[in-house]
């Protein structure tokens, strides 16, 4: 299979998809119980006034009619308005999208960096006493809840010891943001050459890194180490074995083969991790997209929510098809067929 | 000359059960056999009997629970389970060599075969990268496979199971051993194709000198591909001999309900088989001979200790009823 015709069969698949996605988020929005009506006329609000309103977001229309203007709309690059801001949705997201992936690309970064190398060591020590402890370990790691996750770093490492800065946003709130070029404030400001903000922005940065690094290398440790025993017990493995290859060089040949498996599984991995970093943003007051979304959830902000999702679901696309492209670079039979 | 002397080889599995009791399931009772150069020996048996296990308890390459209890094994004057792992790792791809079953999914899928082949080789001995290529070819070509050079460039997917197969007795023969274990050389092969690998494997034998074991639990390969043949049930060697010996005249009732249970047989015959069923429970051996429980012949003197009889010229059997056995088989 070329690298064009994957690209085109998943960008034929991914517009049912995407639609059928849409078309879910629309409707649980609107038969999940809220009303944003009341909320956006006031306390005070007449019933003719709350009526009003309703017309003007055009929420008195039959849902499915609802559903064909806002399709419609997309079509047209047009996702909605923010109830709340009262912008654009698509530019309210766009923003904030460097903000989370930053957030997202470092603790993933880390998480693997951590888990990876235990996955593998554990299960060459298998069943020795480092894969017990890592393995209880990364239990842990399963079972803690996010949020309570990113409140005991601060608890700790604010309150407690003073070694980190309060989690209020990605820089100290005395210094002023650098200019934007890559949304990201620690290379943005590494780039224009200020280190203040530089390094106030990396001081805001560790701790929900550290959060999402943790929350992400439980798994990893514990899948990485289920594919390399894997591997291990292949009839490839065990033949290099009777082959009497150092075993060195039989540890290269799980390595290897381990490889695809592993970078597919933290491709995935990514996409799952989006929910928890939206959590471990509220609590950082990070102010993301993942923040947004939340925070549109809570207000029924019904076309800030849609586009939350859809911003996940094409995120999740993007990330696919990154993983079938490494696979591709990886694995010589990928590339064959 | 003796190259492979096996002498009372035990191997057991042991392991915990819930209630953390030690369970052992003795899977080797003491096999026992030789081979030499130039020679080709079948071991068949059923599944579970320790055909597999034979081979990798006399390569070290068990995996706990599974551990080589207690024997000896003899090879080329060394006693292998005395070598450190290293020795042990030198020996293996280069003095024995092994050709396994399922040889596509034996390579390994990321390294093109012409790199494996020059990898077996570079870890044996000093040679360098270019000379282990030049010889991977002429192997290739040697064990059948057309345009070697360019094979050389192929992955392992692109080779049919046949094709996969030869590779691995190239590599095999990489090092020059003096000995190759075959397990299932042939299995999952279609019938044309495992009849140009044994023809290959015996071409070897001839041409070469080495020793080969075979792995079957296909009679008829021992009938055309072997010079001896030993009959393995539940961890033990039940009956050994001349190929020839053996088929004509069996004495242990399990080696013939093998034979009978043959296609051929079966029709000529138009009886039922004998002496089928369960494998017996490793974990809870018969005292005396472990086929008690199938055979029709057995009485009370089964339950006592068995040893080899001669029954034969160089044809051994394990069984306290031989005549029995031989003279009213078919009533």
């Amino acid at each position: 299979m070329t690298l064009r015709t994957m690209l085109l069969r998943r960008l034929v698949i991914s517009v049912p998809l995407l639609i059928g996605i849409l078309f879910f988020t629309f409707m649980l929005v609107r038969l999940g119980g809220q009303d944003p009506v009341g909320l956006l006329a006031g306390p005070t609000a007449t019933a003719e006034e709350i009526d009003i309103v309703r017309a003007e977001l055009g929420l008195d229309k039959p849902l499915f009619t609802q559903f064909w203007i806002y399709l419609g709309n997309i079509v047209q690059g047009d996702i909605g308005k923010s109830w709340i801001s009262n912008r654009s949705v698509l530019l309210d997201i766009l923003e904030r999208i460097p903000i989370t992936l930053e957030l997202l690309f470092w603790g993933v970064a880390l998480g693997s960096v951590i888990g990876v190398p235990v996955g593998l060591r554990a299960a060459f020590r298998h069943d020795k006493w480092f894969d017990q402890i890592s393995r209880g370990i990364s239990l842990l790691g399963f079972s803690i809840p996010t949020y309570f996750l990113g409140l005991v770093l601060l608890f700790v490492f604010f309150f407690l010891l003073g070694w980190s800065p309060p989690g209020m946003g990605r820089v100290s709130l005395l210094i002023s943001p650098p200019p934007t070029i890559t949304g990201s404030y620690l290379i943005d400001g590494l780039l224009a050459g200020d280190w203040s903000v530089a390094r106030s922005a990396l001081a805001q940065l560790i701790l929900p890194v550290i959060a999402v690094a943790i929350i992400s290398a439980a798994p990893i440790v514990k899948h990485t180490r289920a594919i390399a025993l894997e591997v291990m017990s292949s009839d490839f493995v065990r033949f290099a074995r009777a082959s009497g290859l150092p075993p060195k060089k039989v540890s290269r040949i799980v390595l290897r083969n381990s490889s695809t498996p592993v970078a597919t599984f933290i491709g995935t991995e990514i996409t799952g991790l989006i929910g928890s970093v939206s959590l471990i943003e509220y609590v950082f007051a990070w102010g993301g997209a993942g923040q947004y979304g939340l925070n549109a959830i809570i207000r029924g902000d019904f076309s800030a929510v849609q586009g939350y999702v859809l911003f996940l679901a094409i995120f999740s696309l993007v990330v696919f098809i990154l993983v079938d492209l490494l696979v591709l670079v990886l694995e010589p039979r990928a590339a064959a067929e | 000359m003796t190259l492979l002397r096996v002498k009372d080889l035990h191997t057991h599995f042991i392991s915990r059960n819930l209630d953390n009791e030690i369970r052992i399931a003795t899977a080797l009772n003491g096999v026992s056999f030789e081979l030499s150069r130039g020679e080709v020996l079948g071991l068949v048996g059923e599944t579970g009997a320790g055909k597999s296990l034979t081979a990798y308890s006399i390569m070290n390459l068990l995996k706990p629970p599974a551990r080589v209890v207690g024997g000896t094994v003899e090879f080329d004057g060394r006693n292998l389970r005395d070598l450190q792992s290293d020795d042990m790792n030198s020996l293996r791809g280069s003095e024995i060599a092994m050709v396994v079953q399922n040889p596509r999914s034996s390579l390994d899928p990321l390294t093109r075969i012409g790199e494996q082949l020059v990898r077996v080789h570079t870890a044996h001995s000093d040679a360098t990268a270019a000379t282990a290529r030049a010889r991977a070819v002429e192997i290739l070509g040697s064990v059948g496979i057309p345009a070697p050079e360019e094979r050389m460039q192929a992955w392992p997917h692109e080779l049919s199971g046949g094709m996969a197969q030869r590779v691995l007795i190239a590599m095999a023969l990489m090092n020059e051993p003096k000995l190759i274990i075959a397990d299932e050389p042939t299995t999952g092969l279609d019938v044309t194709v495992q009849a140009q690998i044994l023809d290959l494997l015996r071409e070897l034998v001839e041409t070469r000198n080495v020793a080969v074991m075979i792995i079957t639990h296909d009679l008829g390969i021992v009938a055309h591909y072997c010079q001896r043949m030993a009959v393995m049930f539940a961890g033990r060697i039940v009956e050994t001999g001349n190929v020839n010996s053996v088929f004509d005249n069996p004495a242990h009732p399990y080696t013939r309900t093998l034979i009978d249970a043959t296609p051929e047989r079966l029709r000529d015959l138009k009886h039922k088989v004998h002496g089928g069923g369960a494998p017996p429970n490793l974990y809870n051996l018969p005292t005396g001979c472990h086929y008690v429980e199938r055979c029709r012949f057995a009485d009370d003197v089964c339950n006592d200790p068995v040893a080899m009889e001669e029954v034969g010229a160089a044809h051994f059997a394990m069984c306290s009823h031989i005549s029995a056995v031989r003279d009213g088989w078919l009533s």
